[in-house]
């Protein structure tokens, strides 16, 4: 009888080719996830009436919570209407493609033969698993909380914020009256440089922060089963569907923060002192 | 990164079809979910904060009312009260002026009644003295008459 091996890649297996472009099976998943959203979205839709009922409250009632919590880390409504469609999308797309991930479809998939070998590729395999996924994910929330900057305090503030002209600048106007700003600007910019490098910092730890969890909830599951298939595995399917609730509202908190960061300008600074408080959530937060 | 890429099979097709699928995501739930939920939400939201203020106005109102009410009871009551006492006293005072004048019209009454009895009295007495000397004057004529009779017959 010929042995098929199934072991936990790093990488998301090819399941089908359109021309050279590979199907994989996490990338099946997220559209599986894009699905099952449109549909709840589309069964929302038709429900929708001034006085609500069955899954219209449902969704009212974890509106209303993640309004609320989007307000306690924003500080302000206004951002939080800004952010909110962009952070919940992103909190829903991370949540189904992670719970779907350790759907029990164990057995549905497809055996590849390679060099003798017979492997089983799983046809499901959770989104955010695949690193593809969660960079991409990254990118959108980094790219999109500078861009969001820009419209917010507009361009030349955000620019700033990475490489502080302003502060150079200001050594010639404020010379006279504080000598200290000729060490102060240098370090100014170089504080601003290093934020620019803390960009990358962020796609980085977000993409490998979701990627690591959700990997490594996979590989647990797996070895478990593969240790003893019945009762055991219990636990950790629980545990695995908490940190899939836990990563997608990490990434999406997070998110939440990074716009709410950059829609603030240094020139805010000030305000940092009447408002200590908030800004010191923000900072425990990242 | 060339490591990287390779262990993690980095792939920007596939970056980029991840990046579609999410804004699939976010355009249906924006346009067909949240958008109109929020509109709801709000209209909803708006209804709810108007009609506590108007019930909060209407409250005051009749709270307002409630005291315009008491205020205008205890003024009447007052008024009434006050009315009452008037009354009273102008009745008392009228018993006491009517009871007087009926005294007065009694003694009067009573005056007047002496006076009629006593000129009846006087009438009285004054026919019957009439009537006695009427009556004297009858018997004498009739005597006188008999007398005569009886001589003029002896004559």
């Amino acid at each position: 009888m010929e042995k098929i091996t199934h072991t936990a890649t790093l990488f998301a297996e090819p399941i089908y080719h359109i021309g050279s472009f590979p199907v994989t099976n996490a990338l099946f998943t997220s559209w599986i996830t894009v699905l099952i959203l449109a549909l709840v979205v589309f069964i929302l839709r038709r429900q929708i009436k001034e006085i609500p009922k069955g899954l219209q409250n449902l969704v009212e009632i974890i509106l209303e919570g993640a309004l609320t919590l989007c307000d306690q880390i924003t500080g302000n409504r206004q951002i939080t209407n800004k952010v909110f469609p962009f952070a919940i999308s992103i909190f829903f797309y991370i949540l189904i493609n992670n719970w779907l991930g350790i759907m029990p479809f164990g057995g549905l998939g497809l055996v590849e033969t390679e060099h003798g070998k017979s492997a089983f590729i799983p046809l499901i395999r959770s989104g955010t698993a695949d690193i593809n996924t969660t960079f991409a994910l990254a990118l959108i929330a980094v790219l999109g909380a500078n861009f969001f900057g820009i419209f917010t305090i507009g361009l030349w503030k955000t620019i700033n914020k990475y490489f502080n002209f302003n502060a150079f600048s200001g050594i010639f106007t404020k010379i006279r009256k504080d000598p200290t700003v000729l060490a102060v600007a240098p370090i100014s910019f170089f504080v601003g440089v290093l934020e620019f490098i803390a960009e990358f910092a962020k796609v980085a730890s977000l993409t490998f922060r979701l990627f690591g969890n959700v990997f490594a909830g996979e590989v647990l599951l797996l070895s478990m089963s593969a240790i003893f298939a019945y009762l055991i595995p219990i636990p950790f399917l629980f545990l695995e569907i908490f940190v899939g609730f836990i990563q997608a509202f990490i990434f999406s908190t997070l998110i939440l923060v990074y716009f709410t960061i950059a829609s603030q300008d240094h020139g805010e600074h000030e305000e940092e002192h009447k408002h200590p408080e908030h800004k010191a959530s923000l900072r425990s937060v990242t | 990164m060339e490591s990287l890429i390779t262990t993690f099979h980095i792939d920007w097709k596939i970056i980029i079809a991840q990046m579609l699928n999410f804004g699939v995501v976010f355009l249906v739930l924006y346009l067909f979910a949240l958008k109109p939920l929020k509109k709801i939400m709000s209209a909803r939201e708006e209804k709810i904060t108007k009609g506590l203020s108007d019930a909060k106005t209407n409250a005051e109102i009749i709270m307002k009312t409630q005291q315009e009410y008491t205020e205008a009871i205890n003024v009447a009551k007052a008024e009434a009260h006050e009315l009452f006492k008037k009354g009273k006293s102008e009745a008392l005072a009228k018993r006491t002026e009517m009871l007087a004048q009926a005294e007065q019209e009694v003694a009067l009454m009573i005056s007047k009644g002496k006076q009629s009895l006593e000129a009846e009295k006087a009438k009285i007495i004054a026919d019957a003295k009439n009537d006695i000397v009427r009556l004297v004057i009858m018997a004498t004529e009739k005597v006188l008459e008999d007398t005569t009779d009886s001589t003029v017959k002896k004559l």
